[in-house]
């Protein structure tokens, strides 16, 4: 019985901390390249979650699923080229402020627009049907979120490793300067590169619609958990945040089955922990600080 | 005893290695010019000397005291003042203003939270003496980051004195001047050397300026030691003319 | 004395004017005195953020954290320990200076980004013990059950709770020590090197400087004051509000400064008043105020980074 608890939320964990990655993965990819804090993050998965919403009518679910997080990229594009691009190289509190308020903005907008009721989302039938009757938490709709998470992030690995735009991503993480005298269009790169981390943002607000149900609120409680995945796995490490939002989300889910109470708070022991212990987090690498 | 004392020291970052086993001792009074083409580990050197990161191997001994491990603020407090390459100065402030915070550590106010008349009197006093010695007595209420070049670069000197130094190092002095700046700069670091008898460590690329200055000279290449020696017998070392001499203006 | 030296003395009397005679001025400009007390405590607390922010140029964006604590401390204090004001006030002060030190002592080693992230972390982690600690916080409803004491001078009370104006000059009185001490520390040696090290914490560091150990006093005094600004403001409203310590609430505070000039010692206050005037009427006519005060946000940082009063160049305290 105890073993089947423990499965039960440590799958559970796998399947938040699946969630954890995909968020704090575009929200790192935006923070090594452009350092660049964005607190809208949030704001765009909701985005995601509501155009996926409004077009499922016409395109069906699995339209939805490709076309929404690409729609919400295409937002994401607009406004860092409006909004963020003025801000590079200033103090990075500016961006920081910007994205701030961003979020605020998002947050009402889509209040305003859809009404602030929660809406209710429909997924395939197929899909709802939980895997058998002893693993009965693990439904269809859950295996599917953590398959696509894995392509995702396959996907992303593969593109930063082989693709032409990912070579260079990753090259102007680590000296931008050399990345620009190399002729490289910087501008076009980091717009391209927010534009990623925003897809990202919107296939999870595509995915938490189906799980949780769809509310202008439902970013703001996986900004921090994304936060605290950097922070623990380290800042400037992609595979890091990746570990680090699999470990927070495992670490979470196990501490469900003794101390149901703190299963949140655990991950904030957890950051406390690591900077104490290992502040460049587990991946990260020294002087990546500042 | 030697102010400075620099013990075989290594720096490595991985697999680089930047300074190689690298001895050098600096006399009270003497002003040694440190000189090699571009990536010979100059800079790395100095910033051993300074603290900016831990050698690799070896020591650095200081007025006698081993301080290869001790933070950068310490050696500062110890007697240790550095200029840098690209003037490292409080652009918005006024001279005065720079230089008073630094006569303020080094009368040890750093942490007070006020200061009497007298004390501040003799704070005052001492900025007023440290910025005529280095010729900015006019320009005391100007904004530092408003200044010409080479008056940025006094006034970065003057920070270093109001310190109170035993040791002066002084990172490519005249990097970025033109002839007439140069001669300026150059004549102050002959004052400040042969009337107010400071002990100076520089980094030069311009070989006029060495020559002018230097009672010894030593030759970094590719992080090792070339040469150390009086301007005259470094100008007669063959190896070092053939390297080095020749580039210089 | 220089023009200079003149000029500013009479802008530090036009505004200690204005502050005192508040309650008499506002009433005919449609305003109220409770506005102006919780203008003025928001103002303490943006000025405090702002001790770290503009003037050591640490980019604290959790601070609304210490600012809560003390929001609990003081109402803890009058609720479970003693029916004092003055004790729950420094109650709160302390509560959240000392946390301030215990967490700066994690954290001041890292800059930029990493120190903002980290700060905004711990936030969230006392707004999430203020929420789960329902049994002692009260959970999502708040801290309540309390109210603030009249205080006792021996020969007479002052009753500060049913009296607004009375409140306001006690609030004020508090004010003025607060921001006296700010003045005082940011005008002596020490002061001068926080300073030093916004304008070039390299050069500090080579001018004898031990940063660190100087960004966490500041740090410590800064979270000292906030706790003082969030006592004082459990005491406006006789209640203590988790959203308190919401990183939100941080965002708020980062905005004062930045909207009323970051690089000025009164521009956080001027920013305080903007935005409470400002947030009090976005919400009073329409329902989307939230829209409007995020675009706030955005305008401001681009177009206005250097706030009301960031037109002078340079800060003298």
């Amino acid at each position: 019985m105890m073993t089947q608890l423990l499965l039960f939320n440590v799958t559970n964990g796998l399947i938040i901390g699946a969630f954890y990655v995909l968020m704090a993965l575009g929200l790192s990819l935006i923070l090594n390249l452009s350092n660049v804090i964005n607190f809208a993050h949030g704001g765009f998965l909701v985005i995601g979650g509501y155009i996926a919403y409004t077009i499922t009518p016409y395109v069906g679910f699995w339209g939805a699923l490709l076309l929404a997080p690409l729609l919400t990229a295409i937002i994401g594009l607009a406004v860092e080229r409006v909004l963020i691009r003025p801000l590079y190289g200033r103090d990075p509190l500016y961006s920081l402020l910007l994205t701030f308020g961003l979020a605020f903005m998002i947050e009402d907008g889509t209040r305003f627009i859809w009404g602030p009721q929660g809406k209710p989302v429909t997924i395939p039938p197929f899909l709802a049907q939980p895997l058998s009757n002893e693993l009965f938490f693990i439904t269809g709709y859950r295996l599917f979120m953590v398959a696509v998470v894995m392509i995702a992030v396959a996907l992303l690995f593969l593109l930063l490793r082989y693709t032409r735009l990912g070579v260079r991503i990753r090259a102007g993480t680590l000296d931008l300067e050399t990345v620009a005298a190399l002729g490289i269009n910087v501008r076009m790169l980091r717009s391209l590169n927010f534009a990623v981390g925003i897809f990202l943002a919107g296939l999870s607000g595509v995915l938490a619609a189906g799980q949780l149900g769809l509310e202008p609120t439902m970013g703001t409680g996986l900004l921090m958990p994304s936060f605290i995945a950097i922070i623990v796995g380290g800042i400037g490490s992609l595979p890091g945040t990746l570990v680090g939002g699999l470990l927070i989300g495992v670490a979470s889910g196990v501490t469900a089955v003794f101390f149901p109470a703190a299963s949140e708070a655990v991950i904030y022991v957890m950051m406390a922990v690591i900077l104490l212990t290992r502040p460049r987090g587990l991946f990260g690498e020294e002087g990546m600080m500042s | 005893m030697n102010v400075l004392e620099i013990n075989n020291v290594t720096k490595r970052f991985g697999n680089l290695v930047a300074v190689r086993d690298v001895s050098l001792s600096v006399a009270p009074g003497e002003l040694c010019a440190i000189i090699g083409p571009n990536g010979a580990g100059k800079t790395t050197f100095f910033n051993l000397i300074s603290g900016y990161f831990p050698p690799t191997a070896g020591s650095i001994i200081f007025d006698g005291q081993d301080i290869t491990r001790l933070a950068t603020h310490e050696r500062v407090v110890r007697g240790m003042a550095r200029t840098f390459q690209i003037t490292e100065i409080f652009p918005e402030l006024t001279v005065f203003e720079n230089v008073r915070i630094a006569a303020e550590v080094s009368s040890g106010y750093r942490l007070r939270p006020w200061i009497n008349r007298t004390e501040a009197a003799q704070v005052h006093e001492h900025v007023e003496e440290t910025l005529k010695l280095v010729g900015l007595e006019t320009k005391t209420d100007r904004l530092v980051g408003e200044l010409a070049h080479g008056d940025q670069r006094a006034a970065e000197i003057a920070m270093a004195l109001a310190l109170k130094p035993h040791l002066l190092l002084l990172d490519e002095p005249t990097a970025g001047m033109g002839d007439q700046e140069t001669y300026q700069i150059t004549q102050l670091i002959r004052r400040l050397h042969r009337d107010s008898n400071y002990t100076i460590v520089l980094i030069e690329h311009d070989m006029r300026v060495v020559f002018h200055l230097a009672d010894r000279i030593c030759v970094l290449d590719q992080g090792k030691m070339l040469a150390q020696g009086t301007p005259q017998e470094i100008a007669a070392n063959e190896t070092v003319q053939a390297a080095y001499l020749g580039y210089a203006a | 004395m220089n023009a200079e030296q003149i000029r500013k003395l009479i802008v530090l009397m036009a505004i200690w004017a204005a502050l005192l005679l508040a309650p008499y001025w506002m009433a005919p400009l449609g305003g109220y005195t409770a506005l102006a007390t919780r203008v003025l405590v928001l103002g303490l607390a943006a000025m405090s953020l702002n001790f770290l922010l503009g003037f050591t140029g640490v980019l604290s964006f959790g601070h609304a954290a210490y600012f809560g604590l003390g929001a609990y401390g003081a109402g803890l204090t009058l609720k479970f320990l003693a029916l004092s004001t003055p004790l729950a006030l420094v109650a709160g002060m302390l509560l959240g200076g000392i946390c301030g030190a215990i967490l700066g002592l994690l954290i001041v080693r890292r800059r930029g980004v990493y120190f903002a992230m980290v700060t905004i972390a711990f936030g969230q982690v006392f707004y999430y013990i203020a929420f789960q600690w329902s049994s002692l916080t009260g959970g999502d409803d708040g801290l309540r059950g309390f109210s603030r004491q009249p205080i006792d001078f021996g020969l007479f009370k002052l009753d500060i709770l049913t009296n607004a104006n009375n409140f306001y000059y006690f609030v004020l009185f508090c004010f003025a020590l607060a921001v006296g001490a700010m003045g005082f520390i940011l005008r002596s040696p020490f002061g001068r090197t926080m300073i030093a090290i916004r304008e070039n914490e390299r050069r500090s560091r080579f001018l004898g400087i031990p940063v660190e150990r100087h960004i966490w006093i500041a740090f410590t005094l800064s979270c000292f004051f906030m706790g003082l600004a969030g006592a004082l403001y459990a005491l406006v409203n006789n209640f203590a509000d988790p959203r308190g310590l919401h990183y939100s609430q941080s965002g708020d505070f980062v905005m004062m400064a930045v909207m009323g000039g970051m690089r000025s010692f009164w521009g956080p206050l001027l920013g305080a008043t903007v935005f409470v005037v400002l947030q009090d009427y976005l919400s009073s006519v329409t329902v989307n105020w939230m829209s409007f005060v995020g675009l706030l946000f955005v305008l401001v940082v681009l177009f206005f980074p250097r706030g009301l009063l960031g037109f002078f160049q340079r800060s003298k305290a």
